[in-house]
């Protein structure tokens, strides 16, 4: 068990950037997803934490200790990768023995150990089996077994749940949790799927084109996005990002979003655009569950109109598609009283909007 | 013109040919048929008539020297002599001796070396391409050409003894054991690549990410090696040696070239052996008999071997 | 992966070792190639690059004759290159004809499913061991010495690594484009030549190369088969001491680099199918 902690870590292959300036703070026993699209430098990430990448620049330390001139043999990092890399050659019981066979434990060790993972991961009544002969989702088991029985300092996992059926991915999300609380290990996790890394982790470290975007807690990262692309990102369905020019006309501030469509801004959000002058376009965003319909609710929410386009059920909800003209906002109907091509007026409260400086993405105020 | 025949078309001769060779492109099997036909009329001629002869001649006293032509070999019948003769014919194990003795030096010795250089090739490092293709020219060089090499550095006023500071009459190749190391250095220097490749192709398919786990576990390069490297290479060392010993033994060129099989017999392998009765001694009849018993047994011991390949497989 | 400086320099030792060996004999018969007379051996002094270069080996193989030697050639290189050349070409052609032929009948077909194997049988013996019927069978049909009779045993004995190495090609060619096509009306015949072929082309010429340098390389069926007009480069390079008493070894040192060139070459320009080639495509790279 480790903290990490990554100090402005740049990694270059020749021209290209892989990871720039990377700053992350991961304390012991915490389970961290490092979360974006792909290509984004977050598996360059692990392996420069696992060591099978070296650091261009900064540092990585291990409680405090930096390990660059380890050998990745002496390293002690548990690593379960993509595909999981099982022995397909060996058995199960020696894909579970090999990292504590090299280390030259006593026989009757491995095998009272051996036997313990097997029984964790629920795989014993394969273990005098080659492994090539398991299903993909014992292949799983098996790889995270394999690296958990030497008891690493760390825990990385390489999109460990991609290549499963979605209904073990669900069973295999929930076991991931409770394995992590029984380790208690440091764990660090990479996917594109920012509903896994959402239910999964303590801390989500979001990055793009090599920078991390933010880092935080599920919850912060959801509501309290550092800027647009974090908005962007994360939540399903996505927020509402309306992109236009800000203007002050009679005294109230308007977004003119291209196609002639207006945001009135008022209250927290039209305060948080107008705290930077300098920025003369911004991005308006909002989750489509926070837009309402009906009633008013309070006196600052924005109003505006449009069309209905489209109504797509998903669940006991609605997705609703509002078209004000040229511009398409979503929100959440959850009392079946709208039709396709109704003219209503929605409501969206300044306090849940965000603000964004849209050449830069970052966030205002807030 | 059409491919398609009509009724009409096929009344004449020509057209008939024709209505033959449209239905042969429309129907696969008979198609194959045509073309497998070269392929086995090449057998047929290669493998069944000269079996039938080479077992006719063996049991003749037959020499292209008396005149009699090869269909009246019968006239000389010896029964079984020619096969009486070669189970007690010292030269004959002799030879066998010496290649198999070639066999088992050259052939580890290759492996060895060929694995060594596979695994200092399976990681990238610049110049690797370069390398690469110095380390495969020697098994591209025609094996006479080699001989030829070997022949002129192993002069006693060549570049050998000059290099390592010998005398002009430290002899390699008319020495009675140094011809036989002179011919296996030769043999290694020309096949060695040939190991090396197809070692490296083998090492090349480990999976990348099995050897990082494998190092992720903790265990050392050579552990990883013997552990997760050579077991999965197992098919592939397999064919590398059956092919290399093979070849070797059948090895001619190179020592027929550089020792003629000397000194004496010092170097004669069976295919030398072979040679010096057929021209040599034109003793046509005993070679083949001799011959076809290295047949059935090289037969036997690849009919065993490819069954145990498949019920090692199945 | 990380590589420490120090293992990266023992890599590099290791690799030039072994480029050296293997460059030594080679670089021997090359400079030797183009070294005069006195150069060939220590009795003047051994150097690696000749100190006096000169093209008088090659000038001799070539005419038969050349200043400053009084010996001279009855037979120069010129038979034996042609003759080299005809029958590897030839042979070439028929082992590729009949092998791309039947392995597609038995990739596609599968028709003769023992036929790979019996093939292959082929390369399993030692030649010398099969040699007496072939040897008077070419004598009763008038076949030694005659560049048909040269190529025929080439296009057979290189017949299995022509039909095997096609056979992989074959099988990568996916089944799913023949069917499509023969399903818009196209015959067998019609499938396999307008589209099987071109696409197992690039296969198609390794294929050719591969037989060809093989064909390039013998010697000894060019040893038992021809006795003086159809004389290949090897033979004749072998011979040329025999004829002439003395040791001739710049001329041989020439007459092995002119030898060894094209399938050097060639090999090198096939490099990445070698392997399927060795193996009987049993491996690929």
């Amino acid at each position: 068990m480790s903290s990490i902690q990554i100090n402005n870590v740049t990694k270059r292959f020749g021209d290209f950037t892989a990871v720039e300036d990377m700053c992350l703070d991961i304390e012991e026993g915490e389970f961290v997803a490092l979360l974006g699209p792909s290509g984004c430098g977050k598996t360059t990430t692990m392996n420069m934490i696992a060591g099978l990448e070296d650091v261009t620049e900064g540092s990585i330390l291990f409680d405090g200790q930096d390990l660059s001139g380890t050998k990745i043999q002496d390293r002690n990092i548990g690593f379960v990768f993509q595909n999981y890399a099982i022995f397909t050659h060996l058995s199960v019981y020696k894909n579970l023995s090999y990292g504590l066979e090299v280390k030259k434990v006593d026989k009757a060790e491995i095998d009272r150990r051996v036997k313990a993972m097997a029984d964790r991961m629920s795989i014993s009544h394969r273990l005098d089996q080659p492994a090539s002969s398991l299903s993909v989702n014992e292949m799983q088991k098996l790889a995270i077994g394999r690296s958990a029985i030497v008891e690493p300092r760390i825990f990385l996992l390489d999109e460990p749940l991609s290549n499963l059926d979605a209904g073990f991915r669900a069973y295999m999300r929930a076991e991931l949790k409770v394995l992590q609380h029984e380790f208690g290990q440091t764990m660090i996790y990479v996917t594109h799927d920012q509903i896994e890394a959402m239910s999964l982790a303590d801390k989500i470290a979001i990055i793009d084109q090599g920078k991390l975007m933010q880092y935080g807690s599920p919850l912060e990262i959801y509501n309290n996005p550092a800027n647009r692309f974090v908005a962007n990102f994360v939540g399903s369905p996505r927020m509402n990002l309306i992109d236009g020019e800000l203007r002050e006309e009679r005294g109230t501030l308007r977004l003119m979003v291209h196609g002639g469509a207006e945001i009135p801004l008022s209250g927290q959000v039209r305060s948080e655009f107008s705290s930077d002058t300098k920025v003369h376009s911004g991005s308006f965003g909002i989750r489509p569950q926070d837009i309402y319909f009906g009633a008013r609710r309070a006196e600052d929410d924005i109003e505006m109109h449009g069309t209905v386009e489209v109504l797509e059920r998903v669940g006991p909800k609605r997705l609703v598609y509002l078209q004000v003209l040229e511009t398409m906002f979503l929100a959440i109907d959850d009392q079946d009283q709208l039709n396709v091509g109704d003219e209503v007026p929605f409501y969206m409260p300044p306090a849940k909007s965000l603000a964004f400086d849209l050449a830069s993405g970052r966030r205002l105020g807030g | 013109m059409t491919d398609i025949p009509t009724p009409a078309s096929q009344t004449t001769q020509s057209e008939k040919r024709k209505g033959y060779w449209a239905t042969v492109a429309r129907d696969g099997q008979k198609m194959g048929f045509w073309f497998i036909l070269p392929t086995m009329l090449l057998l047929l001629f290669i493998v069944v008539f000269p079996l039938l002869m080479q077992l006719y001649l063996s049991v003749t006293w037959w020499t292209p020297l008396e005149g009699i032509p090869w269909y009246r070999a019968w006239e000389v019948f010896s029964w079984g002599e020619n096969y009486w003769f070669l189970l007690t014919d010292p030269r004959l194990w002799g030879a066998l001796w010496r290649t198999v003795v070639i066999m088992g030096i050259a052939v580890p010795i290759q492996f060895f070396l060929g694995m060594a250089l596979a695994y200092l090739f399976v990681d990238k490092f610049p110049g690797r391409k370069i390398f690469y293709s110095i380390m495969l020219t020697p098994m591209m060089v025609v094996p006479a050409v080699v001989g030829l090499m070997f022949f002129l550095l192993f002069q006693g006023t060549g570049p050998v003894n000059d290099h390592l500071g010998l005398p002009a009459d430290f002899s390699w190749l008319t020495d009675v054991n140094r011809a036989m190391i002179s011919v296996i250095i030769a043999d290694i220097w020309q096949w060695t690549p040939l190991m090396f490749l197809i070692l490296l192709a083998g090492m090349l398919g480990v999976p990348s990410d099995q050897l990082l786990a494998a190092r992720l576990l903790g265990g050392s390069n050579w552990q990883n090696f013997l552990k997760i490297v050579l077991p999965r290479m197992k098919t592939v060392i397999i064919i590398a040696l059956v092919l290399r010993a093979v070849e070797c033994f059948k090895i001619f060129d190179l020592i027929f070239i550089m020792t003629k099989g000397g000194p004496g017999v010092q170097t004669e392998t069976i295919s030398l052996f072979l040679y010096k009765q057929t021209f040599g001694e034109l003793e046509w009849a005993y070679v083949a008999a001799i011959g076809l018993t290295i047949l059935f047994v090289l037969s036997v011991i690849a009919a065993k071997g490819l069954s145990y390949m498949a019920k090692k497989n199945g | 992966m990380k590589v420490s400086p120090g293992a990266l320099a023992l890599k590099y030792v290791f690799v030039l070792l072994a480029a050296a060996v293997v460059l030594y004999p080679l670089l021997w018969m090359v400079t030797m190639a183009f070294k005069p007379y006195p150069e060939w051996t220590t009795v003047s002094g051994l150097t690696w690059f000749p100190k006096n270069p000169t093209l008088q080996n090659f000038e001799f193989i070539f005419y038969g004759e050349a200043e400053g030697l009084v010996v001279s050639l009855d037979r120069t290189i010129v038979g034996p290159l042609i003759s080299s050349l005809v029958t590897s070409i030839c042979g070439t052609l028929l082992a590729v004809v009949s092998g791309t032929l039947a392995s597609y009948a038995v990739v596609r077909f599968g028709l003769a499913q023992s036929l790979p194997l019996s093939v292959l049988q082929l390369r399993l013996f030692p030649p010398l061991a099969v040699m007496i019927p072939v040897m008077v069978m070419w004598a009763f049909i008038g076949a030694v010495d005659t560049w048909w009779g040269l190529s025929l045993i080439y296009g057979i004995v290189t017949l299995p690594f022509a039909f095997w190495l096609m056979k992989t090609f074959f099988e990568e060619v996916p089944v799913e484009i023949e069917d499509a096509a023969r399903v818009s009306g196209c015959s067998y015949w019609r499938v396999f030549y307008r589209i099987t072929l071109p696409i197992v082309k690039p296969g198609l010429a390794t294929c050719a190369l591969f037989v060809f340098i093989l064909n390039w390389s013998d010697y000894l069926l060019a040893l038992l088969l021809t006795q003086k007009d159809w004389v290949t480069l090897p033979v004749y390079m072998a011979t040329l001491t025999s004829a002439m008493g003395g040791q001739m070894y710049g001329m041989k040192a020439a007459l092995g680099v002119i030898a060894a060139i094209p399938p050097v070459v060639f090999g090198l320009m096939i490099q990445k199918h070698l392997v399927r080639g060795l193996t009987f495509g049993a491996l690929k790279q």
